[in-house]
């Protein structure tokens, strides 16, 4: 077939396309509006930024002068580092409830697009994390920009290393992106019912765990486990709620159906 | 490979009690333009939600090019189903659905995408959110007929578009149908706009298939015989009669399968002989059906 008979000729068929093409251009179909997965996130962090040299001044001027060790420690507690992840969470519930049907829209079977969105997640997590953990490199090499002003080296972040950071915060984007799609695949599969019976559960579970902890005085051996835990591996345990609601979305989207 | 698009034997559909779609049989023949019609909650949409894997069958068997779609890659690739509701994602502008469609459909004519956006005078850089309803009806509809799918469904794609646009669209479907023959699906309410588009007519009213007809047939299916009430009685006498009017002493009565003979008969008789439209002729089959008994229908399909 030559190409003029691809432009002109009445195509009886189409040409199917790959699975991993097929796969890929559901990542396409996601970024095709690059301001959800990265203009907006960063420019969320560019605000946090500006409002965190604010912030430096206060904390320097009520702790006697920036670049003291007070200081440093002082802006380790806020939370400028991780705020985009709000926004991103709502990002992951729309990955599911606008993608999901304009997929379909477009001839593209659950499975594909499911694949297609998780590789998505798992870039954009990569992504991030290689950012934010170089950032909070250059953050410290700069000794907070040069205005003694921190927002990367900040929370857990900073603290174990590089590596440390890249994986944590790989881990905590992957989880971010997990759970808003995995509840926006609830709502997509069983609708109000499915809501209603998983945040029910939910807060059951959570309000039970707390009450057996608390029952069976165990709340020193929870403290000593999660303190030997360390960073990387409090992160490490959060891969399985992320892998949970990864797989579990797979096999709950495998029969929804959009909304009409 | 056959000549048949969609082979449907038995198909069922319940949300819980209700039974959206009862036990339909039917199939569609390739490259030729369907029109599926049928009242609000007829089931149109949930049959091209069925047709397209969009929603799981109860029971019975469903075939498209050969295929069930459900989670079929290569059936669903040559599927494009445009509907009134279609969602997008909020922040998209319609620049973004054109420029992702083409990854989606193999066929996709970009030319043909710009043409219609020009048509359709057809904001690309506004946020979809803010477009007309008739401006997001314009967006499926350039999606549908740019993608060029072997196999496509329009579900009331034209809501909100104004006479114009909404004629722009039935020329500009008809110029590349001729041009790129594909199987077509369209459902709508205004039947009498299509009418000249439809090849094939199928009717469906509360989850059954009413009608399945050629329709050139069903337009030369059924006339009406108007006169003086007197002579038209006695006309129409022992015929199928789909419906009757009247006033005063003048009737007019619809009648199915009226031969030459039978025409000239009721003109030398002094009756008057007009054609009945296929959307008449729908919405009194239709409406005929919930007063009356269903015995009807079977006489019905029997004269067709």
């Amino acid at each position: 077939m030559t190409a003029t008979d691809f432009l002109t000729g009445t195509a009886p068929s189409v040409h199917p396309r790959s699975a991993p093409e097929r796969i890929w251009n559901v990542v396409r179909l996601h970024l095709v509006d690059r301001r959800t997965y990265i203009g907006i996130p960063w420019l969320i962090v560019g605000m946090a930024f500006v409002v965190t040299i604010f912030i430096a001044q206060i904390v320097g001027f009520t702790t006697g002068g920036l670049g003291t060790p007070d200081a440093i420690e002082g802006q380790r507690y806020s939370w400028a580092v991780l705020s985009p992840q709000w926004y991103l969470a709502i990002v992951g519930v729309q990955a599911i409830s606008f993608g999901f049907p304009l997929a379909l829209g477009f001839g593209v079977t659950r499975r594909d697009f499911y694949l297609g969105t998780a590789l998505l997640f798992v870039l954009i997590s990569a992504g991030n994390a290689l950012a934010f953990a170089v950032l909070t490199q250059l953050e410290q090499v700069t000794e907070g920009w040069w205005i003694d002003t921190y927002m990367f080296n900040a929370l857990w972040l900073g603290l174990d290393g590089f590596w440390v950071d890249l994986f944590s915060f790989f881990v905590m984007q992957l989880l971010v992106f997990f759970i808003g799609a995995s509840i926006a695949t609830i709502y997509m599969r069983w609708r109000m019912p499915g809501m209603l019976v998983f945040w029910s559960a939910l807060a059951v579970g959570l309000v039970g765990t707390v009450t057996i902890i608390t029952f069976t005085s165990s709340w020193p051996a929870v403290g000593q486990w999660y303190g030997a835990q360390g960073i990387a591996g409090i992160f490490a345990w959060l891969l399985v709620p992320a892998a949970v609601a990864g797989f579990g979305g797979f096999l709950a989207l495998r029969r929804a159906t959009p909304k009409n | 490979m056959t000549d048949t698009a969609v082979r449907v034997s038995g198909l069922t559909k319940k949300f819980g009690a209700f039974t959206a779609i009862d036990d339909v049989s039917f199939t569609v023949e390739r490259n030729k333009i369907y029109g599926l019609l049928g009242r609000n909650g007829a089931g149109k949409t949930t049959l091209m939600q069925l047709l397209t894997g969009q929603q799981f069958a109860t029971s019975g068997t469903l075939e498209v090019f050969g295929a069930s779609p459900v989670e079929n890659a290569r059936v669903l690739q040559s599927l494009c189903f445009i509907k009134e509701s279609q969602k997008y994602p909020d922040s998209f502008r319609p620049e973004h659905v054109l420029t992702s469609a083409p990854w989606f459909f193999a066929n996709w004519d970009a030319a043909l995408a710009a043409r219609l956006v020009d048509d359709f005078r057809l904001p690309l850089m506004r946020p979809i959110k803010k477009l007309s309803r008739g401006q997001l009806s314009a967006v499926g509809v350039i999606v549908g007929l740019a993608s060029r799918a072997p196999l496509t469904f329009f579900d009331e794609p034209y809501l909100g578009l104004d006479a114009v646009a909404r004629q722009i669209f039935y020329d500009r479907l008809l110029e590349d149908y001729v041009e790129h023959p594909r199987t077509i699906i369209l459902s709508t309410h205004l039947i009498d706009e299509v009418s000249n588009l439809l090849e094939h007519v199928l009717v469906i009213d509360e989850g059954r298939i009413l009608m399945d007809q050629d329709a050139e047939q069903l337009r030369g299916s059924a006339s009406t015989v108007v006169g003086k009430r007197t002579d038209v009685d006695a006309f129409v006498a022992g015929r199928d009669i789909i419906s009757r009017d009247g006033i005063g002493g003048l009737a007019s009565v619809t009648v199915t399968g009226l031969s030459q003979a039978e025409r000239a008969a009721a003109r030398a008789a002094g009756l008057e002989l007009s054609p009945v439209s296929l959307q008449q002729l729908i919405v009194q089959r239709t409406t005929s059906i919930t007063q009356e008994a269903e015995t009807k229908t079977d006489a019905w399909s029997a004269s067709a």
